[in-house]
Parts: structure tokens; C-alpha cells; sequence
């Protein structure tokens, strides 16, 4: 399930409930989390392994794949 | 810049900047080490991110009389929204265990004067403000609104917490900094702690607060691959004539998500025509873990309680229970341990996981144990009738488990 390519994550927040499993389940550092108490939605995730849109009771979660750094 | 400025300041209480215990969380395991650390003379902060504590609710708020009273909470029509009786326990096709104490133990349980129920459906919201009520009436201070954000030791037995309090960033230093920031720990993680949790071990939970659905004073437990794959569904009494429906799943173990299931569970199973009418007043979620406690709940100048150490029952996802009576061992023995001077490190602090591991913590293993085995099976049918038959058991009144 893992994916190489970083991803930037969108709730959809009509459809959030506000429940906190995503945070609960992503294997982040600590504070990758939005103000809503989502996973964070403004910076990309290179760990990628999916499991915060697997967990979400509503399916609200979505991602792009975020451009790899060049420096 | 020309910047607004409020008319007037809001009154914050307490600017310390020192404490015995700086306490990240306000639920259920968070309170209660506040309440009995300040009630033994320890300066104590409880910070909370929350502008009203259990809300939005990720809970069904199912919790034993045994659980509070045990803790020193009296039963409180504040928080109570329905008092519990017994378990019912359904098979996928809706075969029932009854386990009704009103009938098994009659002069003891009922709704009678003179008799007692077995426990409770509690609101999260009124439940956890009455219980940092009580921690702030032994002498906590409690700032909501205040989000926890890193913590570095000092190097002289102290550690400092950064934090962030309506908008105002701030350090407090504390001699013990305790994580009970529930299931989203973040205070596990700052301390380098392995708290990533399996996929495999985490349910995906939906629950809809219903009108037009009856219930007779038992929690009932639906089990079944076919409703809720890895996990299990419930039909929970919550006061003034409403019921809660919920179930989780484990992701792996289905291709749809728990809103789907819930929606075929209560159009598809034995129970439609009691759910024919159901009209949906609240709507919640959250994860429940089916797992293991941590393997290492401590650090230096620092432990985690409750939901942030994973004190939960395997086999139910059960909490509550485990967070009131976690946070009072860890309150007894930071109590002791500060008392005796001693350096706040991680190897002293082991200590305090010790005696969670006697008290508790290895019986959660051994449930975990026998979680394990039975979703390990990949027969269907046959799994089904273990967790079935195990349920059962967990809830009869002989069961060895009874307590956690
Ligand atoms: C759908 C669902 C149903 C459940 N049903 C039941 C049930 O019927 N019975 C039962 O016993 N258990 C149930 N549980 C489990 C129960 O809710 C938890 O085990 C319990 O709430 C754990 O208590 P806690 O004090 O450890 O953490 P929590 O109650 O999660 O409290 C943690 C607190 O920490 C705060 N916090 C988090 N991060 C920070 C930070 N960085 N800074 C400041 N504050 C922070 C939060 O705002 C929160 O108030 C259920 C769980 C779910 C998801
Ligand atoms: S992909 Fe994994 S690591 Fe990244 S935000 Fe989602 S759960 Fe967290
Ligand atoms: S898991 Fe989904 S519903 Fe729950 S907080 Fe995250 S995005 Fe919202």
C-alpha cells in the first residue's frame, strides 16, 4: 500500500465528523495534525502509507500526489 | 499594524509557571490524576485543547457503577443519561445471550428504591466537565483552550512543557509531565515512545444517536463478519426514549467504509423493522483500538495514562473504565514519588508502569491474547462463533475479566 511519492491530503470537511481516528492511526511525528484536529492537510506526507483515508468512517479523506523537493 | 484589540480581557485564573504535575488532557484518565494528585497537596495543572471537554463526542459512554465508584464518583444525574442493567449478545443471525441482572440477581439489581443498576450511559460531554469539576474543586487548575505542545527535560529534575493558550505561547515547568491526551497522543511521541498503532488493530467506528428505537435498560452487542467485519455493532439505551447504533470495522477486513456498514446494518439485519422507524439526532465517530497497551508507558520526567498509553480493553474497546482507574494508580504513585525526592528518570519511573501491569495491565495482555487468536482465524464462521461465544463469557457475571 505504501507509496513513494509524497501526498498532500484534503478533507472533505461537509463530510468530516470530527472523530480523530486519522490522527490515531498516522505514524507521523507528532504535531501532524490541522486546526480541526485532522491530519494535517497544509504540508505534503512522505510517508504516504494511506492508512488516515483507510480509517476514516466517512471516506472524507483525499490526496494529490505532491511534487518531490529538487535542492 | 493596527491591530484589534478585545474591549476587555478574558479572565485566565492562575499564571504559575511551576507545578508538581502538569497533566496534558482532560478526559476521563487525566481528571482523575489531577484530582487525587491535588487532593494529596501536589500543585497541579490539567491543560485541555478543548473549549467544552467531550465534545465533539467520540464515545458511547457505556461505564460500570464498579468504575466510578471505585474512583470516589458518585452516580450524578449531571452526566447519567440512562442506567444499565445487563448484555444482550446477539450472533450475526440474532441468536441472543441475556444477561440480565435484574432477573440473575434480583434483590441486589433493579430500578426499585433499595436496589442499584450495574452501571451507566454517561454523556461525555457533562461527564468529563464533573470530573474536572472535582479535580478543580480538590485544587487542580485547569486552563481549556490550551493546547499542549512539546516538552524538553531541564537537567535539574524538571522538564519544561510548551504549550499554546488562546493564541499565547507559554512554558510551564512541572516536575512530571503526564500524557492523558487520549488516543491522538501527541505527548507519547514528543518523549520518542513507540505508539504507532496497527492497522490491523484499530476500528473504524460510526455511531448515530436515534429517536423511534427501543431499548430496555441492556447494552446489546451484535457480532458478526456480515455486520461489522473485525469489529462489532451496538444498540446502546441513551435516555429520554433515544438509542445509539454504532458499529466499527477493522479497514482491512472490508472494502467499505463504516458509514456503509452502518447503513446495512440497520436496513439489512434482523433488527430493520425495529430500526424501520430510527431518526438520526447525532451523529459520531472515532477509533476504538482493539490492541495491546504500550510496551513502554514512561519516560524521563514523564507517563502516559489512559487512551495515550492504550489502557483499553482488547476485546470491547472499552475505556472508560481503565482510563478512571489508570489514573488513579498513576496519581498513587506519583504521590509517593514525589514525596521521596527522587530523580524523575525514566528507569524510576518504570515504576509507576509496574504497578499498572500488576493492577490491570496484565490481564489486558492476556485479553489481547485471546482477541488475537480468535482474529487470527481466517474460517468465518468459525470466528464468528468464537467472538460470540467469548463476548458472551467477557460479560457473564463469572466471567474472570469482569473488572476491567
Ligand atoms: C466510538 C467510540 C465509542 C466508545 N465507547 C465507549 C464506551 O461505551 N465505554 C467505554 O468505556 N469506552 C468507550 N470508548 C473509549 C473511550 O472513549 C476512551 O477509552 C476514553 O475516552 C479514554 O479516556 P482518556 O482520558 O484516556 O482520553 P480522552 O477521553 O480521549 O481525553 C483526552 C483529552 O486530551 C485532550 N488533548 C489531546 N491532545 C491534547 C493536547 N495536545 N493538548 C491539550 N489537550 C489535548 C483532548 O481534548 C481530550 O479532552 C469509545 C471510543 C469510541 C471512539
Ligand atoms: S499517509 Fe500515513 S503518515 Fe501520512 S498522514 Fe496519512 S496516516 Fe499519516
Ligand atoms: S477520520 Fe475522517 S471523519 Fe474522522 S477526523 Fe479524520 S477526516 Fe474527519
Amino acid at each position: 500500500m505504501t507509496k513513494k511519492i509524497p501526498v498532500l491530503f484534503s478533507v472533505g470537511w461537509n463530510a468530516c465528523i470530527n472523530c480523530g481516528a486519522c490522527v490515531a492511526i498516522c505514524p507521523q511525528e507528532a504535531g501532524f495534525i490541522s486546526p480541526f484536529d485532522t491530519i494535517a492537510v497544509d504540508r505534503p506526507c512522505d510517508i504516504a502509507c494511506m492508512l488516515c483515508e483507510a480509517i476514516c468512517p466517512v471516506t472524507t479523506i483525499t490526496h494529490e500526489l505532491a511534487p518531490l523537493k529538487t535542492n | 499594524m493596527a491591530r484589534y484589540r478585545p474591549y476587555f480581557t478574558l479572565y485566565l485564573g492562575s499564571m504559575d509557571k511551576q507545578y508538581d504535575l502538569v497533566i496534558v488532557g482532560s478526559g476521563p484518565a487525566g481528571a482523575t490524576v489531577g484530582r487525587f494528585a491535588a487532593q494529596a497537596g501536589l500543585k497541579v495543572l490539567i491543560i485541555d485543547k478543548r473549549q467544552e471537554l467531550g465534545a465533539p463526542i467520540q464515545c458511547s459512554g457505556a461505564v460500570s457503577r464498579h468504575a466510578l465508584e471505585e474512583v470516589g464518583i458518585t452516580p450524578n444525574a449531571e452526566f447519567i443519561q440512562e442506567p444499565i442493567y445487563g448484555f444482550g449478545i446477539y450472533n450475526q443471525i440474532g441468536d441472543c445471550t441475556t444477561i440480565d441482572y435484574r432477573q440473575l440477581k434480583g434483590d441486589e439489581y433493579g430500578p426499585e428504591k433499595g436496589k442499584k443498576p450495574l452501571g451507566y450511559v454517561v454523556d461525555r460531554r457533562r461527564f468529563d466537565r464533573y470530573l474536572m469539576t472535582m479535580a478543580e474543586r480538590a485544587g487542580a487548575i485547569v486552563w481549556l483552550k490550551t493546547e499542549g505542545l512539546g516538552y524538553a527535560a531541564t537537567g535539574n529534575g524538571h522538564c519544561d512543557v510548551q504549550m499554546r493558550r488562546f493564541n499565547e505561547f507559554l512554558t510551564i515547568r512541572t516536575r512530571i509531565l503526564v500524557g492523558a491526551d487520549g488516543l491522538q497522543s501527541q505527548v507519547g511521541k514528543w518523549a520518542g515512545l513507540r505508539t504507532h498503532i496497527k492497522i490491523t488493530e484499530l476500528a473504524s467506528c460510526l455511531q448515530y444517536v436515534v429517536d423511534q428505537v427501543e431499548t430496555e435498560g441492556l447494552l446489546e452487542i451484535i457480532t458478526g463478519h456480515e455486520w461489522a467485519p473485525g469489529g462489532y455493532a451496538w444498540v446502546f439505551p441513551k435516555g429520554h426514549g433515544y438509542a445509539e447504533i454504532g458499529l466499527g470495522v477493522i479497514p482491512t477486513m472490508t472494502q467499505q467504509n463504516a458509514q456503509w456498514h452502518l447503513k446495512k446494518f440497520m436496513e439489512q439485519s434482523f433488527f430493520q423493522k425495529r430500526f424501520k422507524n430510527a431518526r438520526i439526532l447525532e451523529i459520531q465517530g472515532g477509533g476504538v483500538p482493539l490492541a495491546s497497551p504500550l510496551r513502554v508507558q514512561f519516560a524521563d520526567n514523564l507517563i502516559l495514562v489512559g487512551d495515550a498509553a492504550r489502557h483499553v480493553n482488547p476485546i470491547t474497546g472499552g475505556g472508560i473504565h481503565t482510563a478512571l482507574s489508570g489514573g488513579y494508580i498513576a496519581a498513587s504513585f506519583l504521590i509517593d514519588f514525589l514525596q521521596e525526592d527522587r530523580d524523575a528518570s525514566a528507569k524510576n519511573m518504570e515504576g509507576y508502569q509496574e504497578q499498572w501491569l500488576a493492577a490491570l495491565g496484565n490481564k489486558m495482555w492476556k485479553l489481547h491474547g485471546i482477541k488475537t487468536k480468535i482474529f487470527h482465524n481466517q474460517n468465518i464462521v468459525e470466528r464468528d462463533q468464537q467472538l460470540y461465544a467469548t463476548m458472551s463469557d467477557y460479560f457473564s457475571p463469572h466471567s474472570e475479566y469482569k473488572k476491567i
